[in-house]
């Protein structure tokens, strides 16, 4: 069963899904928990067997689709995807698991739901091109549905722009494989979309420099990075709780995987050469949004812009281009994937009582409901980068990491941090500090226990990894090290060279100052 | 004195002919029936036209074994001529029209499914298309062509409705322009190079090294003009769009695939070799020619209220994106533009039966057409199987992965890749994110948007029988399951158009 193990991890909650049409309404919920929670413990028992010393793809299954042009269904997963397909299956679980159950239409947004954990698991497992794309654009129509018939009054608006935008950017990132494709066959006499077959292409830099840029659209818009983010803002602010937990914990971490898993290995040159523009990029989107965070009337237009923030800080450590940068970056994923999905939850919680997200409506809320107000303060520490929270291992080692490419603009990157401190801190003092003004606040309801149920494992996982994330870092550094060492030994140009670190290097001169011990 | 002619039969060939022969003996068979024993049901007609169809096919694949042996096979004094796009088109043609002529069977009755006239025109109309791309003779060619639009006319006009004239009668007259403009062209041709035949031209015109250039651009430019009024390229499109409002929506979805299929095969006998031998002034041609096709036609689809009329502006952008393929001229992109039209056509036809099924009799006060976008706001609640598998045509037509038609946009995007069309690739791709708007349009419609009326659900499947949503589920089957199929798919036919030396 374990040779098989990722494609029941992608269609066992299609299958599920489809057989969910017959379950009755009222049994929906537990059903709906019931599969999640299976698919939560399948993605554990990966992690579980999973060989964490290797750096190569685990668990590879393949099978041949469109073989005349070089498309295979190929899935394995590494150090890099593994704890990203396991966080994505413990979302849906704790996403179902905290809808209320008079949701309207629960039978048809758990049905979703459980389409759009296939959709992610595919995407993070995929290591064909095609097959990635496929998921990619896939994952597209479960949010689309989700935010356009469970969103605000703006819904339809927003969803068709977040389809559209992310629909016209994979575009183009299409186009940009089927050349990749056609300059492994002009190389080869062979087609093929297999990303492991691609690695082993060297393609001249302008080459590089194009193909980059068609990738980036695609994933550019996903991430989203400045000034491709506009869709974001609208999506988070119109869709329902749990579309916008999803959104922010996993959709968005699509973008920078594809960064990690297909920009930097291929285009090495070229990652480098734009190295400095993307950076540059990141940062505006850092401090921009954390500025526009700050005149916010919204609370989840708030956690919205601090989410994209945070990608910036994701992005710039992806582009730092050596190990400590990248593994930093994709500890950053997770890690923002639990803080910003749990702040997410923890609008929901005051938006379900309230039914309205202005921060001017409450004050004093910690009064009211001490617990809300602990948990929501630990979360908002946490994304603001406290030490010893899950948070500041992966800020710290990105901006490590892109220390040592460039010091002025890790400085700017810094100062973000404060900046998130302030929109922050001045949120929460808006919430929940200082005498209650509104009548309807003074008996609102602490959080209940389905609502503890999604957020306590969310705490318990921030302040464990804060503590000690070697488990989860230990196995992200194995694999990052095999992908900076295949760029260094791919890399042409003196820049790139240099750029990025030599590991085998280090730990060559390491295994001879060892042979000459001995 | 003249020697009598002394032919042998066996040189004759005459075995080529047999695959239109069947639809013709199938069409006067059932006037045959009419004569002895009129009003009867038809059930019996779709049932017979079925069979007949279904022989078709057979002895198409028997064609195609034939082809597989003896590579390119010609009759009756060469005119005819089977090779593997004749073939390949001919699959098209008449397995698109077994899935069409089912359609008939509605619970609702139209009048022009009781008279054996229409599935006796029907038949004729399938010859005509196949004796159209069975050949590389001008002549019949042309003899095909208008035996089947003239067929094709009176198939409109037959549903009877006001907009039906209008339709048949825009039509008749665009075709008769279209017919004008492709004698024309070919009389220019004969006038050049003595022949009719599309290789000997070919010869002819290398041989002399283009010598009359400026003649040969004015038969194209005539050619180009008649083959844009029948694949309903822009500028020449503009009857498409009500010829589809105006025809039944069954017969509208047969329309975007079947005539276009055979003038695309037309299309790729003739400008081919002008392409590859260089006629620069005809690579711009045609290159703007499918730009503005594509572009402007999802455009104007943007705006429509009509999901009728957006699928119309759809199919010519279709046409459009699947009419690169001749300008590229690959065996990448021949295969593409098969590959294309047969994952289209199930797609097509699903989303056209889609609307046949919920055709009415009388208009509601809400709706202003047939089948305007309000019509299915919140079908999701009041039918969600049918909204389900509508979405799913949706997301077809779209290109989103993995249903039928992203495999033929990938492979043709590919083709354009491959083939040094930088700059179409992208266009090609930028297209498909605008179309994706509209299609996205009818799904917000029917899963976003609260029902108009309460409870009408029935509406939706009003005219729908058995058979009708037998063929919804095959074309919805073979969109979902198009990816196990796409690999058998593009080896059988890149090994045809390979063979056939396009």
């Amino acid at each position: 069963m374990l040779d098989h193990i990722l494609s029941i991890l992608i269609f066992f909650p299609a299958l599920a899904a489809m057989l969910g049409f017959v379950v009755h309404k009222e049994s929906m919920r537990s059903y709906g928990v019931a599969v999640a929670t299976i698919e939560f413990m399948l993605s554990l028992w990966l992690w579980y067997a999973f060989d964490s010393t290797a750096s190569g793809m685990q668990f590879m299954e393949q099978i041949a689709l469109v073989p005349t042009f070089g498309i295979n269904y190929i899935v394995g997963v590494d150090g890099i995807s593994l704890f990203i397909i396991v966080l994505a299956s413990f979302f849906t679980m704790i996403g179902i698991a905290s809808l209320s159950s008079d949701t309207k239409d629960i039978k048809n947004m758990i049905i979703t739901l459980l389409f759009l954990q296939m959709t992610m698991a595919g995407v993070f497992a995929a290591l064909d091109a095609i097959v990635f794309y496929l998921f990619w654009e896939l994952s597209l129509v479960p949010m689309l549905y989700i935010i356009g018939a469970w969103g605000g009054p703006l819904r339809i608006y927003a969803s068709v722009k977040f389809f559209l935008y992310t629909f016209a950017g994979s575009l183009v990132m299409l186009v940009g494989m089927l050349f990749m494709a056609y300059f492994y066959f002009q190389a080869t006499g062979e087609w093929s979309f297999a990303i492991l077959d691609w690695y082993r292409l060297i393609l001249p830099e302008n080459f590089q420099i194009w193909l980059f840029v068609a990738f980036f659209m695609g994933f550019a818009i996903k991430v989203p990075m400045f000034p491709f983010h506009t869709w974001l803002p609208y999506a988070h602010g119109q869709a329902p709780t749990i579309g916008s937990v999803i959104l922010a914990a996993i959709l968005l971490k699509m973008g920078t995987y594809a960064f990690i898993r297909f920009s930097l290995p291929l285009f090495p040159d070229a990652s480098v050469y734009f190295m400095y523009p993307i950076a540059v990029l990141s940062i505006i989107m850092i401090i921009y949004t954390a500025m526009v965070a700050y005149a916010q009337k919204d609370v989840k237009q708030v956690v919205a812009y601090s989410s994209v923030s945070h990608m910036g800080v994701i992005v710039l450590g992806t582009f730092a281009l050596n190990v400590e940068g990248i593994s930093g970056s994709i500890f950053l994923m997770l890690a923002h994937g639990v803080v910003s999905g749990a702040l997410f939850f923890l609008v929901g919680v005051i938006y379900d009582r309230r039914h309205t997200k202005y921060m001017s409506e409450f004050g004093g809320l910690a009064h009211v409901m001490p617990r809300y107000a602990t948990i929501f303060g630990l979360m908002l520490m946490a994304s603001v980068g406290l030490p010893l929270t899950i948070n500041f291992v992966g800020e710290f080692l990105s901006l490590l990491g892109f220390y040592k490419q460039s010091h002025i603009l890790t400085l700017l990157a810094g100062t973000a941090i404060i900046v998130g401190a302030i929109y922050m801190l001045a949120a929460y003092k808006k919430m929940f500090f200082g005498v209650i003004t509104k009548d309807e606040n003074r008996h609102l309801k602490d959080v209940n226990k389905r609502e503890l149920f999604a957020l306590i494992p969310l705490v318990i996982i921030t302040v464990w990894l804060g503590i000690y994330p070697k488990p989860v870092l230990g196995t992200i550094n194995t694999s990052v090290e095999s992908v900076v060492s295949l760029m260094h030994e791919k890399a042409q140009t003196q820049e790139a060279k240099m750029r990025i670190p030599n590991i085998n290097e280090k730990s060559d001169s390491a295994k001879n100052s060892q042979g000459e011990a001995h | 004195m003249v020697a009598p002619a002394n032919i042998s039969i066996e040189s004759l060939n005459l075995m080529t002919l047999v695959p239109m022969l069947i639809p013709i003996i199938g069409a006067l068979l059932i006037l045959v029936i009419d004569l002895f024993k009129s009003e009867q049901d038809r059930s019996l007609y779709v049932m017979i036209s079925l069979l007949v169809l279904g022989v078709d096919f057979v002895s198409l694949m028997d064609a195609a074994g034939v082809f597989n042996k003896n590579g390119t096979v010609s009759g009756v004094f060469d005119v005819m001529l089977i090779d593997g796009l004749a073939i390949l088109s001919q699959f098209i043609v008449v397995g698109a029209s077994m899935l069409f002529i089912p359609l008939a069977l509605t619970h609702k009755r139209f009048h022009e499914f009781s008279y054996p006239e229409f599935f006796a025109l029907f038949l004729f109309m399938i010859a005509g298309f196949q004796f159209m791309v069975a050949t590389d003779n001008l002549i019949l060619i042309f003899v095909g062509l208008e035996t089947a639009s003239l067929s094709l006319y009176t198939l409109i006009a037959m549903h009877n409705r006001d907009k039906s004239f209008e339709a048949a009668v825009k039509y008749f007259t665009m075709g008769a322009l279209a017919a004008g403009f492709f004698s024309f062209g070919s009389m220019v041709f004969y006038a050049l190079t003595g022949s009719v035949e599309i290789n000997k031209i070919a010869e002819v015109l290398s041989a002399n090294n283009y010598a009359d250039i400026g003649f040969v651009l004015v038969g194209v430019v005539f050619l180009l003009a008649s083959f844009g009024f029948k694949l309903s390229m822009v500028p020449f499109h503009t009857w498409t769009p009500d010829v589809y409002e105006g025809s039944s929506a069954a017969l509208a979805g047969y329309m975007s695939i079947v005539p276009k299929i055979a003038a695309f095969v037309v299309a790729m006998r003739i400008f081919e070799f002008l392409i590859h031998s260089g006629v620069v002034w005809l690579e711009v041609v045609l290159y703007i020619f499918v730009v503005i096709t594509m572009t402007m036609a999802n455009v104007w689809a943007l705006v429509q209220t009509d999901v009728k009329r957006m699928l119309a502006y759809s199919s010519i952008s279709h046409a459009g994106f699947v009419m690169a393929a001749i300008l590229i001229g690959s065996t990448q992109s021949n295969s593409a533009l098969f590959l294309y039209w047969v994952l289209f056509s199930f797609t097509n036809l699903g989303s056209f039966s889609m609307l046949w099924i919920s055709r009415q009799k009388n208009l509601p006060a809400h709706q202003q057409s047939d089948h305007s976008y309000n019509k299915f706001a919140g079908m999701i609640k009041t039918a969600p199987v049918a909204a389900t598998i509508m979405a799913l045509f949706m997301l077809s037509l779209a290109g989103v992965p993995p249903f039928a038609l992203f495999w033929g946009k990938m492979y043709m995007i590919s083709s354009a890749v491959t083939g040094g069309y930088t700059i179409l690739a992208l266009i090609m791709a930028l297209n498909s994110a605008i179309a994706g708007y509209y299609y996205l349009k009818l799904i917000v419609y029917m899963f976003m948007k609260d029902p108009i009326v309460e409870d009408s659900g029935h509406i939706y499947s009003a005219n729908a029988t058995l058979p009708l949503k037998t063929i919804i589920g095959v074309a919805a089957m073979g969109t979902i399951f198009a990816f196990v199929a796409v690999n058998h798919l593009l080896e059988f036919i890149t090994a045809f158009v390979y063979n056939s030396g396009y």
